[in-house]
């Protein structure tokens, strides 16, 4: 399927890049601050950062079926083989094919009236990744970039957007758009680790940290009579490269406990998940893991039956250890892809692209666990009620981690609300 | 009359708003027997002058009703097995459930009969085979050695078996492409085969797998064993790899023929060899449907016809003139006869 690549201002995770850039994001990162978001509160922001929320994403890529997840329509012509099974809250259903996740369903709330009509993987993608519709001339962030820009902490040293995507078809890197490559995603596809992060050999411990200890001086006898913004920034971003090098044990899973490693599975995906734990633990806002590729036009039940084994093996498993350690109610997990499955069954027992009526999930942080939100026709082909735009699900998200719905970026004089015109949150889902 | 692959014509089809898994027959009858997507056993009178889809009464099936077979002393029992687990013995004649009993605790994938009428074999996605007296339905024996994952771990797929034409051998196919030959009287291996290339795993663009053996066969003297499935595959989104038929004979594990055909794509869900003839039908689809006649001896297509519908399954009338093909939205009677003009 031919993919539609969104433009974007890439922060590599390489330390060379990212010093190279280095001095050119002070001042990106000033106009940042000083153009774009001229009516933030400072004070209302830190506030919120200082409850250091994170999102997990985990990013269904080609489209999971609905009726194979949160939906089921057992016994209707288009509802397949499954059955629904009872989850430990009474009347919700989810099909068998999440057993563990219908056992956990306290933390989980289903949306499951998403109508947002763009059936092809690109334009789907792109809507369901910034919350709305493209507009020539602006480039929307995505919802890692603006929980990055959100929720990460200016001081932090570890990246505040962590993307991970390992599969190619359907690959998309993320976009910070107008925000500025300050809140790029830093992509993992081809390693489970950031490359060039790891200190050179040729440079030994000592002479590392002699080497920072004197740049530190200058710096601070540079700055100290010259207190603006690009100065700042500047020292900022060493500092965030000093973290990134620091945080390369993040992404290290093989010292994790055998027990804790069962809990995710054996998969790649399952590791990533852990991964994407490791990472919120340690400050990071926003991780997405994708999870490729649902893109079942052939043999839909099998291509269901294997992923579907993957994701509540491994969602579970993150679930219960954010819970063990006390940051599922400061972390929203999502599932998400770009559109769900036609409810027609086509012969070669595929289903294919649908946008009109599908489902996500949201579970821990401010969510209403247990709740079903909106409602498909019996055979699962319109939504009947509670309908629910991408910009809907955005407001959401956002209300659930403390981001004001009624923020705007000023782009220039124009102001660019962070939620798309005309669309809510869903109070029904948010505790 | 004179059967021939190269006769084979549609003769007629009927369109169904289901999606028809299975069919079967008992002997001397015109009446078919259907498993279909509505979770239903239908029969269907051929010969009638307005032939309808009649579902069977009493118990049902919760799910996609995937084997069926005609067993039992005289071909009197018939045995359902769907995804739900279950497996429903039939009175064919009544067209009344007279047994239902929880068989796998995962779905069935296909059920048979062996030659002899006496036992039903079913497989299921909890990698187990289990036999069962056709008369009584009592539980005989479990046959369990196939990988519940696959290598990549996830969860493996049990889809296929059928019995030697003497009864004494059964085989059953997964969806890594392994084989496994039992002795029915036993439960003990007797040999173990692999087709590989049935099963595409994608560890790069797509990281799931498609594929699997979809259909197994013995050849009349029991000595080949033939498997059907798919070829590898670039996008795993679709069925658009070859469809493809391995033979072996299975004591030696020698691999006779690979058999791969680009021009009409998909699985091949369902193999038969002809008791007289050295020819092997082999029949599946991806979106389309097919109908490929094989030389068993060579290897080489002999006759191929697209068929109206991707088709899961297939049955010959007693004289092997007439063919039954279930499968998406029709069932069709196809002719491997001379039409009397001819």
């Amino acid at each position: 399927m031919p993919n539609q690549q969104p433009s974007s201002r890439l922060v590599m995770p390489s330390r060379r890049q990212f010093l190279g850039s280095a001095a050119a994001l002070g001042t990106a990162f000033a106009a940042d601050m000083t153009t774009l978001d001229v009516l933030q509160s400072p004070t209302f922001a830190s506030e919120l950062k200082q409850q250091q929320k994170h999102v997990i994403l985990l990013w269904l890529a080609g489209g999971a079926s609905q009726l194979e997840t949160w939906d089921p329509k057992p016994g209707q012509p288009t509802g397949g083989p499954y059955r629904a099974i009872s989850t430990n809250v009474p009347g919700v259903e989810v099909c068998e094919l999440l057993p563990k996740l219908a056992q956990r369903m306290q933390h989980t709330a289903i949306i499951r009236s998403l109508n947002t009509k763009v059936g092809d993987h690109g334009g789907g993608a792109q809507l369901m990744e910034t919350g709305r519709r493209p507009e020539p001339g602006t480039e929307f962030p995505d919802l890692g970039a603006i929980c990055a820009r959100e929720l990460g902490r200016r001081d932090s040293q570890v990246p505040d957007y962590v993307s991970m995507y390992t599969s190619t078809e359907g690959r998309r890197k993320g976009t910070s758009g107008f925000l500025g490559s300050r809140y790029a995603p830093m992509f993992l596809s081809d390693q489970m680790k950031p490359q060039n992060i790891a200190r050179l050999e040729a440079v030994s411990v000592s002479d590392h940290q002699a080497r920072n200890d004197l740049r530190t001086l200058l710096a601070k006898g540079f700055s100290e009579h010259r207190h603006n913004d690009v100065v700042a920034s500047h020292n900022t971003a060493y500092q965030r490269v000093k973290g990134l090098m620091a945080s390369e044990t993040l992404f290290d899973v093989s010292g994790e406990p055998e027990s804790v490693r069962a809990m995710y599975g054996p998969t790649q995906f399952g590791e990533q998940c852990l991964v994407a734990r490791r990472l919120v633990e340690a400050g990071v806002p926003f991780v997405k893991v994708a999870r490729a590729w649902w893109d079942s036009h052939g043999q839909n039940f099998e291509t269901h039956r294997e992923l579907c084994a993957d994701l509540d093996q491994s969602m579970s498993g993150l679930l219960d250890d954010l819970e063990q350690r006390g940051l599922l109610e400061n972390t929203l997990v999502i599932t998400l892809g770009e559109f769900g499955r036609t409810p027609r069954i086509n012969p070669s027992l595929g289903r294919d692209h649908f946008a009109s009526a599908w489902s996500c999930s949201l579970s821990g942080c401010g969510v209403r666990g247990g709740s079903v939100y909106g409602k498909t026709d019996p055979q699962g082909n319109t939504v009947v009620d509670g309908e629910a735009k991408a910009g809907d699900l955005f407001a959401t998200i956002f209300e659930a981690v403390g981001i004001s719905t009624h923020h705007e970026y000023y782009l220039g004089s124009r102001p660019v609300p962070i939620v798309d015109f005309g669309c809510k949150a869903i109070s029904e889902v948010l505790a | 009359m004179t059967v021939d692959p190269k006769n084979l014509k549609k003769i007629a089809e009927r369109g169904t708003q289901d999606i028809a898994f299975c069919i079967t027959r008992q002997p001397n009858s015109s009446t078919l027997f259907v498993g279909n997507s509505s979770f239903q056993v239908v029969a269907l009178q051929t010969d009638a002058e307005k032939p309808e889809f009649q579902p069977l009464t009493g118990e049902s099936h919760q799910s996609y009703v995937t084997g069926i077979t005609v067993g039992g002393d005289s071909g009197n029992v018939l045995v359902s097995g769907a995804y739900d687990g279950r497996l429903i013995w039939w009175d064919p004649q009544e067209r009344k459930s007279i047994r239902d009993v929880e068989a796998h605790p995962s779905w069935i994938r296909g059920v048979i009969a062996s030659p002899d009428g006496k036992l039903i074999a079913s497989v299921a996605d909890d990698m187990v085979c289990r036999l069962w007296d056709a008369n009584s339905g009592e539980a005989i024996r479990s046959l369990e050695k196939h990988a519940r994952e696959t290598p990549h771990h996830y969860p493996s797929m049990l889809y296929a078996a059928a019995f030697s034409p003497n009864g004494q051998f059964l085989a059953t196919a997964d969806r890594i492409g392994h084989v496994i030959v039992w002795e029915v009287a036993t439960g003990e291996v007797a040999a173990e085969l692999d087709a590989p290339v049935m099963y595409t795993w994608d560890p790069r663009q797509r990281r799931h797998s498609i594929g699997g053996i979809r259909s197994v066969a013995f050849s009349p003297d029991g000595k080949r064993i033939a498997v059907g499935g798919i070829g590898k595959i670039g996008n795993i989104d679709h069925l658009g790899g070859p469809s493809r038929v391995e033979i072996f004979q299975w004591e030696s594990g020698k691999r006779l023929h690979e058999i791969e055909d680009d021009k009409l794509k998909g699985l091949v869900e369902r193999l038969h060899f002809s008791d007289s003839s050295n020819w092997l039908l082999a029949a599946g689809g991806d979106h389309g449907g097919f109908l490929s006649f094989y030389d068993t001896e060579t290897g080489k297509l002999i006759h191929q016809e697209k068929a109206p519908m991707h088709v899961h399954d297939f049955v010959f009338d007693d004289q092997g003139e007439k063919l039954y093909t279930a499968g998406h939205n029709k069932l069709v009677e196809w002719s491997l006869t001379e039409s009397p003009d001819e």
